[in-house]
């Protein structure tokens, strides 16, 4: 990995690494949001004339479940890899000015998108059985945490972003 | 001119698995005792290996920094143990009798883990109250 420094700056790569974690972790957030909202807020069949929200609820969330499963391992795995140099780099910066609770609000975010992590198996499987009425209950809570750990995490890592980010 | 279908192996082997009995009986526990062990190892402070980042390093179970290599990492070390005990107990259910697999409560699956958050939150006290 070494010979990547000859070309860029070490800030460059992990800026450009962290910039990659946050599209796809915001592609798992729309998918996810569509899919909270579609069994929260169920729609039989939008309207062609129906309005933005109604739109936004209507999508088959069966059709999200394989893609939000790859894209949480693989934003997950972003994560873990730039935490490595966020330990070292951001972190112990962020200790000296004593922003406490934004490293707190941080280390939560690891333990719940761990949490999602082992989720997924059964989150896919009550997806890939859509069709079966008794794991409706499941399913609808199941998204609904994982969407609402999502949106947790997308947003604690911004704000931390916003405290110190990479080259700061 | 013959018309024969092809399922490809992805499709068929994914197919096969969300129709599969064991496989929900492994996802259902493997989603609870995942959650639960990653509660106890960072309650009890249990990884199965440190790593320390400035240096590389990787050692087994839980060492402290040592001096002059920057701080030492366990979440790592969580993860693994986690996943392994989830794994490992996943595995061993589906060898379950289907009478008494199909009495494991599906809502645990989300229970479980929204029961963990205030417990993580707790276990990070020193950055709340400090």
């Amino acid at each position: 990995m070494e010979f990547i420094f000859d070309y860029i700056s070490s800030n460059t790569y992990w800026t450009i690494l962290l910039i990659f974690h946050g599209l796809l972790a915001i592609a798992l957030l729309g998918a996810l949001t569509h899919q909270g909202m579609a069994v929260l807020l169920p729609v039989q069949r939008a309207q062609p004339n129906a309005a933005f929200v109604t739109r936004f609820r209507a999508v088959q969330g069966a059709g999200y479940a394989s893609a939000v499963c790859v894209l949480w391992v693989i934003t997950f795995l972003f994560g873990a890899y730039i935490y490595t140099e966020y330990r070292v780099s951001i972190r112990i910066p962020i200790e000296q000015q004593g922003f406490w609770k934004t490293l707190g609000l941080f280390e939560l975010k690891e333990h719940l998108a761990t949490l999602g992590l082992g989720l997924l198996p059964i989150y896919w499987y009550l997806w890939k059985n859509a069709e079966n009425t008794s794991y409706h209950s499941a399913r609808k809570w199941v998204t609904v945490y994982l969407a609402g750990v999502c949106w947790f995490v997308f947003l604690a890592g911004k704000i931390l972003n916003n405290v110190r980010g990479f080259g700061s | 001119m013959s018309t024969t279908t092809t399922i490809r192996p992805a499709a068929s082997t994914s197919k096969s698995l969300a129709s599969s009995q064991k496989f929900k009986t492994f996802a259902v526990v493997f989603g609870c005792t995942s959650a639960i062990t990653y509660v106890a190892c960072d309650l009890m402070g249990w990884p199965l290996f440190s790593y320390h980042p400035m240096t590389n390093r990787l050692e087994w179970f839980r060492v402290p920094p040592r001096r002059g290599e920057g701080p030492v990492m366990y979440w790592y070390g969580w993860i693994a143990l986690s996943l392994l005990c989830g794994s490992a107990l996943g595995f061993l259910a589906t060898m379950l009798p289907k009478t008494i697999s199909r009495k494991i409560p599906l809502a645990l699956v989300w229970i479980l883990p929204l029961a963990a958050i205030p417990l993580l939150f707790y276990s990070l006290m020193p950055f709340w109250t400090r």
